[in-house]
C-alpha cells in the first residue's frame, strides 16, 4: 500500500511542481498544492496511465485531496 | 476578400460562421434553424431545457432546414443533466455536440459511440492541445469579450494567435465578434471561423422574447458580475447586476439544484429565465462586450446579407 502512495506523491510533485513532502494525504490540490481544474484533469490522465484504469469524469470529480486519489486507486486496483 | 472554407468533420457550411449557443431558453430551434438555413451553423442551447423539450427543438430545426445544413446543441458541463442532455442530443443526431464552462473526458467517447463530432469551448492553449488530443472535432476559442460565462480575462485577440499555432485542428474565434471587420480579423489572426451570439440574438428569429432583444439593442455597455458557478460573467448593468454586488443575497424561491457546484448567492436559471421572458431589468442579461455596436433587430438573413457586405469592404 505504501507503494502506491509513493507513486502518487512522485506524480503529483512532477506534475504541479511541488516537493514530494507537501503531497501529504489531506492536501487539496487546489488550494494547498495550487492546481487548477485543468491541472486536475492532466493529473487523472496521467493516473489513468501509471495505474492502468479509466477514471470517469463523475468520479474525478470527486477528487479533492491527495487521500481520495490514494483511496481511489486502492479500491480500484 | 475571399472567405475560407470552414470544415469540421462532415460540416462545410457555406459561411464560416457558427451562432453561439445562447441560455436559458435564448438559441432554440427558430434561431439555429434561421442560422443554419442562411448558410451558417446553428446551435440549440441544452442549457436548462427539460430533456423532452430539447428533443422537440431538435426535431423542429430540422423540419425547418428541412434535414439540411448543420444543428449542434450546447451541453454545459457545469449542469447537473449535463450527461443525460448530451444523450439526448446524440441519440436525436444532431450534427454535432459543442461544450464549455468545465472538461468533461467522457463526452468525447460518447460522441465517438453515436459518431457525432464534440467541439470544445476553450480559453487557453493549453486547453485546447488537450482537447485535440482527447478527440475534439474544433475548438471554440473564447476571449474575455464573450457574454456569458467567462474563462478567462485574457481577450480574444491575444489568445487567438497562439491557440491557432497550438492545434491542428480546426480554431474558431468567439467573443466579442460582431461585424465583418471582427471575422476578417479573426480569419487573418488563424482562425477558421467565428462564432457569433450577441449579434443573433437581435435577430427577429431568435427565440427570446421581442424586450429581451430590445434590451440587446439599447445596451451600450456589459459588466463583469460574479456567477454561482464560480465563474465571472458578462451581462448587460441592470438592477439584476446591482443587486447582487458584493455578497449580496437574493431569496431562491425554488432550488432545482440544475448546477454540480453553486454558491446559492441567487439563482442563476430564474435570473436567466426571467430575462427571456422579458424581465430584463430584475433578470440576468448575459452579453457580449460587442453589444454597442448592435444596434438594430434585423432578420438572419439580412444579418449574413450585412456580415457579407462588411467582410467584402473590410
Amino acid at each position: 500500500m505504501e507503494k502506491i502512495q509513493e507513486r502518487i506523491a512522485k506524480i503529483v510533485s512532477e506534475r504541479l511542481g511541488v516537493d514530494e513532502s507537501e503531497v501529504k494525504k489531506d492536501a487539496t490540490f487546489k488550494d494547498d498544492l495550487g492546481a487548477d481544474s485543468l491541472d486536475v484533469v492532466e493529473l487523472v490522465m496521467e493516473l489513468e496511465d501509471e495505474f492502468d484504469l479509466e477514471i470517469s469524469d463523475e468520479d474525478a470529480e470527486k477528487i479533492g485531496t491527495v487521500g481520495d486519489v490514494v483511496e481511489y486507486i486502492e479500491r480500484h486496483q | 476578400m475571399k472567405m475560407p472554407e470552414l470544415k469540421i468533420a462532415h460540416m462545410k457550411p457555406k459561411w464560416p460562421i457558427i451562432q453561439g449557443g445562447m441560455g436559458v431558453g435564448i438559441s432554440l430551434s427558430n434561431l439555429a434553424s434561421a442560422v443554419s438555413n442562411a448558410g451558417g451553423i446553428g446551435i440549440i442551447s441544452g442549457t436548462g431545457l427539460p430533456v423532452d423539450e430539447l428533443r422537440s427543438h431538435i426535431r423542429k430545426a430540422r423540419e425547418k432546414t428541412q434535414g439540411a445544413g448543420y444543428i449542434g446543441v450546447n451541453c454545459l458541463y457545469a449542469m447537473s443533466d449535463f450527461a443525460v442532455t448530451m444523450k439526448a442530443a446524440l441519440e436525436e443526431k444532431v450534427d454535432f455536440i459543442i461544450s464549455g464552462a468545465g472538461i468533461s473526458r467522457d463526452m468525447y467517447n460518447w460522441g465517438k459511440a453515436y459518431d457525432t463530432p464534440v467541439i470544445s469551448i476553450v480559453s487557453s492553449a493549453k486547453l485546447a492541445k488537450m482537447s485535440e488530443k482527447l478527440g475534439a472535432a474544433a475548438v471554440v476559442v473564447e476571449g474575455n469579450e464573450a457574454g456569458g460565462h467567462l474563462g478567462t480575462e485574457e481577450p480574444l485577440f491575444d489568445l487567438l494567435p497562439e491557440i491557432a499555432e497550438a492545434v491542428d485542428i480546426p480554431v474558431i474565434a468567439a467573443g466579442g465578434i460582431t461585424s465583418g471587420t471582427d471575422v476578417k480579423r479573426a480569419l487573418d489572426c488563424g482562425a477558421s471561423g467565428v462564432q457569433m451570439g450577441t449579434r443573433f440574438a437581435a435577430s427577429s428569429e431568435c427565440d427570446a422574447s421581442q424586450s429581451f432583444k430590445e434590451k440587446i439593442i439599447q445596451a451600450k455597455e456589459t459588466v463583469l458580475m460574479d456567477s454561482v458557478v464560480g465563474l465571472k460573467g458578462r451581462a448587460i448593468a441592470n438592477n439584476f447586476t446591482e443587486s447582487i454586488k458584493g455578497d449580496a443575497k437574493l431569496p431562491i424561491n425554488k432550488c432545482v439544484s440544475c448546477l454540480k457546484k453553486c454558491s446559492h448567492q441567487y439563482c442563476i436559471y430564474q435570473a436567466l429565465l426571467s430575462s427571456m421572458n422579458g424581465d430584463t431589468d430584475n433578470g440576468l442579461v448575459f452579453s457580449g462586450a460587442g453589444v454597442d455596436r448592435v444596434n438594430t433587430i434585423k432578420s438572419v438573413q439580412e444579418i449574413f446579407l450585412d456580415l457579407q457586405n462588411e467582410i467584402a469592404y473590410s
